[in-house]
């Protein structure tokens, strides 16, 4: 279903649609106050931008350097073009040592290729080990949101679905005791794990290593506890040396959720005696976006959320309504580069107010490749007759003054004189909750004639 | 000072008041003003859609109309930021770059080209200021609650110095209406929901009066407010500027 | 080796031409704050508790006062024989710390502008001990508080797993209701030595 059809429907709730709206805005709040308060921040983001965009300009290279690193290390290094090639490596590495049981900490590339139903279907248990993961895992949905993946669900909802799974006692939706369960629940299953997966935040080139972060301790608990740690990530998660993490990371948490950093920024750079470390490096077309010129720095991204949270129709419309991996102004960006007629909706589901660019850590013109997409499909994709005979219509009118006068005059006269009924009749999508400007009996251009008229 | 006014098409049909407004109101900054007469629109309604090609005639005649102009003036943030910033579709002879670096919004000309904060205008209302996007975070006309640095707004500057306005703070400063062209029908629901929340912000802040740089988002809210019957008005902000209301209405 | 070649042909061909990678000057960042008035801010801030010591003596009673009646101890310091109820010498499985009550590591880097602390595992001598016990306790030197995370990281030489640890564990994933205490430690408290 196309973004303005889900969005409907999940506004047809509006109590839903202030809580959602507030509870994000409440997260952007929070990331106002913190940024507001580091000196030089903007720097800090035009630095950010730049140590991105280098590293793509020369992202070969720095993937060659930091696999050498790597496998220096002892870190076992794969390569995957594709979600398929990547969901292979990933379970013939746990077949190998006979995993059966497998935690996860939040990775948005397994979501991307789709790798818990792959793992599951070959009889492997997966658990999703961050508390908004485990949420929607146990809902059997997609997460809404990359850093607040259960953030379209309220607590009382939650309550129900650990009430029903975890065997919970009826609590009115208290978060500290669902927190405790849910703590309890998966402590077991970090003891009792064969292997962890985690994704990666930042891969450093120099030094072959590359930093998780989480608040949860998540990461951390399986991959400390478990004999295996699988790390996946997709390229563009490189940077060149160690001291530029400390210009992300004082970006990252700040945009996410407000905090100076997350609780655990934990670097990986050489597995434990007797323990196996592997990174599976994906491309699944990230290549081909780096072809395009005018996209590219979508790869800058730095997955911090902060453009959902300050996006008003994300807000608004809720994650699963971009019926993407990534939602929200990013993922509007991103999807349409996987599939332009699936995801074609997206980039018109805003209005540029750019918002989405401003708040970025790492500058992305997000509002300006919305624009440029737009360009594209409509090009690409097949589009409503009605609507590109009306572009047609109005591009011809544009160029000619006097078409344009006379038609006015014609719309004018329509809005004064037509009764509201027939104005706000359905075809007229505007009228459903607005109403019509009063046409006015005079335009601009005929006042001005009148004027000048009577001057001379 | 030779300085063009370009009044966009929907002001020009539907809102003359605006336009009139914006003349009368440079004419009384003694500012020589000519209003050429083949203009129509920008472009931005083909070119925000997707439809960027079927927009170069009305780009063409727009440069045709403005091009031996110093300065060219107009009511609106967002036609301003479209003629800046996607005027790169047509090929860049010197007129289309002169286009391109001279055209203004009103209150940005105001402010820093003719150099006034005070145009004498008296407007007794509580006043809340929409700011809108493109003009906000395209063309820069404010500071945004986004960005880490000064806080400073042309709009409000020339409105503190109006008589008897007061202008209300909002909870959310710098967030969109929900207008956005065509995304006003394409996105429906949500549109009407961003400008539903837009006015209740200004309704809970005291305001009477909702005044932005760009009629085409108070064209969105003022007609869910007439639909809704709400205790408020929406008028440009060359309007006020323009206004010698003495008492209150 | 999968599509290894493949990929990095592909990036060759799309990347483009090559940009200036920037220089980091971190001058343009310093406030000239009081570094340790700055990191017992942020500590709090994000949840944890900082305690003043004039010596290291203090730490055992500090801590028995501060967290009464736990079973199982275990301190990375010099001297606190008589606190720990653990000896590593015997754990074979990380699995086995399940039940730490408290933890004592020293650290000799903290950052002031957000409360963090690098522990690395030249001090640890289990990598899950930070995260599986119930209590973590920090002793730093006043000295090794570093203004940013640009200065952090120039101290920071090779070591095999490293961490930054900014207060307690923590979670918001259920209605953004911030509750303290996820999957790993359920306090922090940072002893500053002066």
């Amino acid at each position: 279903m196309s973004h303005p059809k889900l969005a409907s429907i999940f506004n047809k709730d509006e109590q839903k649609v202030n809580w959602h709206d507030k509870a994000l805005w409440f997260v952007r709040h929070k990331r106002d106050l913190s940024v507001h308060q580091v000196k030089g921040w903007e720097t800090l983001r035009e630095l950010g931008h730049n140590i991105k965009a280098h590293t793509l300009s020369n992202l070969d290279n720095y993937l060659v350097e930091f696999e050498t690193n790597a496998l220096k290390n002892g870190i076992q290094v794969h390569w995957a073009a594709n979600a398929k090639e990547h969901n292979t490596i990933v379970h013939q590495i746990l077949e190998e040592h006979g995993a059966k049981k497998v935690v996860k900490s939040k990775s948005m590339l397994t979501e991307e290729c789709h790798l818990n139903p792959y793992l599951e279907d070959r009889g492997i248990e997966v658990i999703d080990t961050d508390l908004g993961e485990r949420i929607v895992q146990l809902a059997k949905e997609p997460p809404s949101h990359i850093v607040l993946p259960a953030i379209h669900k309220n607590r009382h909802e939650v309550d129900k679905l650990f009430q029903e799974h975890l065997h919970t006692k009826p609590c009115d939706g208290d978060p500290q005791y669902l927190t405790q369960e849910a703590r309890k629940h998966l402590r077991e299953k970090f003891i009792n794990a064969d292997a962890a997966i985690t994704g990666v935040n930042f891969a450093i080139a120099e030094t072959g290593g590359f930093v998780v972060c989480t608040n949860e301790g998540n990461a951390d608990m399986g991959t400390h506890l478990a004999p295996i740690h699988i790390a996946c990530m997709g390229f563009e998660k490189l940077i060149p040396k160690q001291e530029h993490l400390g210009v992300f990371l004082r970006l990252l948490a700040r945009s996410a959720t407000g905090q100076p950093i997350t609780t655990y920024s934990s670097h990986f750079k050489r597995p434990m005696n007797g323990n196996k470390m592997h990174i599976v490096i994906v491309d699944n077309g990230r290549a081909e976006q780096l072809g395009r010129p005018d996209f590219r720095k979508s790869l800058h991204c730095i997955r911090c959320g902060a453009c959902m949270n300050t996006c008003p129709i994300y807000r608004r419309s809720g994650g699963h309504s971009y019926d993407a991996t990534i939602p929200g102004p990013i993922g509007s960006i991103l999807s349409p580069g996987k599939d332009l007629t699936k995801h074609s909706s997206l980039p018109f589901a805003s209005t540029l107010c750019g918002s989405c660019s401003d708040v970025c850590p790492v500058k992305i013109d997000i509002h300006s490749q919305l624009y440029k997409w737009r360009q594209i499909i409509t090009k690409e994709t097949k589009q409503p007759f009605v609507k590109k005979k009306s572009m047609v219509f109005m591009g011809k009118l544009f160029s000619k003054p006097k078409q344009f006068e006379r038609i006015g005059k014609i719309g004018r006269w329509a809005l004064r004189s037509l009764p509201q009924s027939m104005i706000n009749a359905k075809p007229n999508v505007w009228g459903k909750s607005r109403d019509l400007p009063k046409g006015p009996k005079q335009s601009f251009d005929e006042w001005y004639r009148n004027r000048m008229k009577k001057s001379q | 000072m030779k300085v063009g006014l370009f009044i966009p098409c929907y002001i020009n049909q539907l809102y003359p008041q605006v336009g009139i407004a914006t003349l009368e109101l440079l004419e009384r900054l003694k500012v020589e003003v000519v209003y050429p007469s083949g203009q129509t629109c920008c472009g931005q309604p083909m070119a925000n859609s997707g439809y960027e090609n079927e927009s170069e005639g009305a780009c063409k005649n727009f440069v045709e109309n403005f091009k031996n102009f110093d300065y060219i003036v107009t009511p609106s943030g967002s036609c301003a930021y479209h003629v800046k910033k996607h005027y790169d579709i047509i090929e860049q002879t010197p007129s289309v770059k002169n286009v391109r670096n001279n055209i203004y919004e009103l209150c940005d000309f105001i402010v820093n080209i003719l150099k006034i904060k005070n145009v004498g205008a008296t407007f007794p209302f509580k006043v809340g200021v929409h700011k809108s996007c493109h003009g906000l975070r395209g063309l820069r006309l404010g500071s945004c609650s986004e960005i880490v640095g000064d806080s400073y707004s042309y709009i409000e500057n020339l409105l503190q110095e109006v008589k008897g306005s007061q202008i209300m703070p909002l909870s959310r400063a710098d967030e969109c209406c929900g207008f956005g062209g065509t995304f006003a029908v394409t996105e429906e629901a949500v549109s009407v929901k961003m400008g539903k929340d837009k006015i209740k912000d200004h309704l809970d802040n005291g305001v009477e009066v909702i005044t932005a740089t760009d009629t085409s988002c108070l064209m969105h809210l003022e007609g869910l407010i007439n639909r809704n019957n709400q205790p408020l008005k929406v008028m440009h902000i060359a309007e006020i500027l323009n206004s010698q209301i003495a008492e209150t209405i | 080796m999968g599509s290894r070649t493949d990929i990095l042909n592909k990036i060759k061909a799309n990347k483009p031409d090559k940009l200036a990678l920037p220089t980091i000057d971190p001058y343009i960042f310093n406030e000239d704050l009081d570094l340790v008035k700055e990191f017992t801010k942020k500590v709090e801030v994000v949840g944890g508790n900082v305690y003043p010591i004039s010596s290291l003596d203090e730490v055992t009673l500090k801590i028995n006062t501060l967290l009464p009646n736990t079973h199982s101890n275990f301190s990375t310091l010099e001297n606190t024989t008589g606190f720990n109820t653990i000896s590593m010498d015997v754990i074979k499985r990380p699995h086995e710390l399940e039940d730490l009550d408290v933890l004592v590591l020293q650290s000799g880097l903290a950052v002031s502008e957000n409360g963090s602390i690098w522990v690395e595992d030249s001090v640890l001598p289990m990598r899950i001990l930070p995260f599986i016990t119930k209590h973590l306790v920090f002793v730093i030197d006043e000295r090794s508080i570093v203004p940013y995370m640009h200065q952090a990281y120039e101290k920071i030489n090779d070591f095999n797993f490293g961490v930054f640890i900014s207060g307690p564990s923590k979670t918001a994933d259920i209605e953004q209701s911030l509750v303290i205490g996820a999957h790993g430690a359920l306090s922090l408290s940072v002893f500053l030595l002066k």
